[in-house]
């Protein structure tokens, strides 16, 4: 286990040389090569921080193709109105644009696109009834040429190749096209540049990224000023009675569920293991307060199982 | 009666041949078009890249714009000599997946 520690942090040297020459100008964090020396959580092991980036890729290539399934099981179908909450707490406007991070087969893009088409519907419909007929230029307007109103489009972004791919193939079957984007991207270095974005939603991503604190970073980054940083997580319950009610269906049924429909005990095993290992609400809070959110707050969904932050960029 | 629902019938079967046969003669390359959609074949050409994603695109190491290139179907950064392939459609930001195109490197295949 030690030796193939050891072997894959030399390979991941070796490619750092090969970047070192052409990074010298540039000054990020990303290649210090110290990354192999701290060590961080992966469930409950202990593993270095190089190392948990690419287990955590695999855990969400094998689920990939059953993860929406999955999430019906487990949940028993109550992720679908977490994630209604989050869209509601958000409560997008015709014209926003987002950025969904670890949003890899989509479930909080496709809200996003269904809740601006239902809120331009009602806006002309309020329209209508104050007996303002649309004139030839608002229906124009309508129409998707080049330039006129800034449209609202939602940006996914996912580390893993596959979950996109999922995410891409429900798209279609939808039959959505414009307004949608996918790229495959880092949250702790995102593609973007400053200043971009209007809405930032990570949800129930964040316990897999190796450096909460550069993810947050970066999401202020990408933030326009006064934008909303979101953030569906698993989180500590409140009531005991129910703590235990929680555990004992975790770390018994779930893994279980996990072999019988993906057929992956172990990515399951992972999965409740590192909502364990995840800062509760007062402490995630204050990660978004250090990392320079404002008016920070936290609604607990389902009695604390599902905490939803959200912060401002100011 | 009867004699003329039957030929009523007949000569809508009549009429209806000569409809269905007249436009096979004169577009046969509209048959073939139809034809082809029915296969089950995946497209030679990939699916476009989204180009107002360029807009938003930066690269993750030096927040730089990155310029499109159509031939090779991939992002560069000519600050820094590096190339992002765009897989699908979708464009791989990894720094890790990059190719590095100066010093004449050949793809190096990371991961």
């Amino acid at each position: 286990m030690a030796a193939s520690v050891r072997t894959f942090v030399r390979s991941l040297s070796r490619k750092n040389a090969c970047f070192a020459a052409v990074l010298r100008q540039s000054d990020c964090r990303w290649f210090t090569g110290a990354a192999e020396d701290r060590s961080t959580h992966f469930g409950f092991e202990t593993v270095s921080e190089a190392e948990k980036a690419s287990k955590v890729y695999k855990v969400f290539e094998n689920v990939a193709q059953k993860y929406d399934v999955m999430n019906d099981a487990m949940s028993l179908g109550i992720h679908r109105l977490w994630k209604d909450a989050l869209l509601h707490v958000m409560h997008p406007q015709p014209g926003a644009r987002l950025l969904d991070v670890a949003g890899g087969t989509g479930d909080i893009a496709f809200r996003f696109l269904d809740y601006i088409r239902s809120q331009q519907e009602k806006q002309q419909r309020r329209a209508m009834s104050l007996g303002q007929t649309p004139s030839w230029r608002d229906i124009s307007d309508g129409y998707p040429a080049g330039g006129g109103a800034p449209e609202s489009a939602v940006v996914v972004c996912d580390i893993n190749k596959e979950m996109l791919k999922v995410g891409r193939q429900r798209a279609d079957s939808r039959g959505v096209t414009t307004g949608l984007s996918w790229v495959v991207g880092d949250a702790e270095e995102l593609p973007f540049n400053d200043d971009q974005f209007d809405l930032y939603s990570i949800a129930f991503g964040i316990r897999n990224v190796t450096r909460i604190d550069q993810a947050l970073k970066e999401a202020l980054r990408v933030l326009k000023p006064g934008g909303r940083f979101l953030c569906l997580e698993f989180s500590k319950v409140t009531n005991p009675v129910l703590e235990r009610l929680y555990d004992a269906y975790s770390f018994q049924v779930i893994p279980v569920l996990g072999e019988v429909i993906a057929g992956d005990w172990k990515s399951y095993q992972y999965l409740v293991e590192s909502i364990r290992k995840f800062p509760d609400q007062e402490e995630f809070k204050g990660l978004m307060e250090d990392a320079g959110f404002f008016c920070v707050q936290y609604f607990n969904l389902t009695g604390g199982v599902v905490a939803l932050h959200s912060g401002f960029k100011l | 009666m009867f004699k003329d629902v039957v030929r009523l019938a007949l000569g809508t079967a009549r009429v209806y041949r000569r409809v269905s046969c007249s436009p096979l003669q004169q577009s046969p390359a509209a048959s073939r078009v139809t034809v082809r959609s029915f296969t089950a074949v995946k497209d030679d050409v990939p699916p476009p890249f989204d180009s107002s994603l360029l807009d938003v695109l930066a690269c993750p190491l030096s927040k730089k714009p990155l310029r499109y290139n159509p031939d090779t179907n991939e992002l560069i950064n000519e600050e820094l000599g590096i190339a992002y392939p765009i897989i699908d459609g979708i464009p791989n930001m990894i720094p890790q997946d990059a190719r590095l195109i100066r010093k004449d490197e050949p793809q190096t295949p990371a991961q």
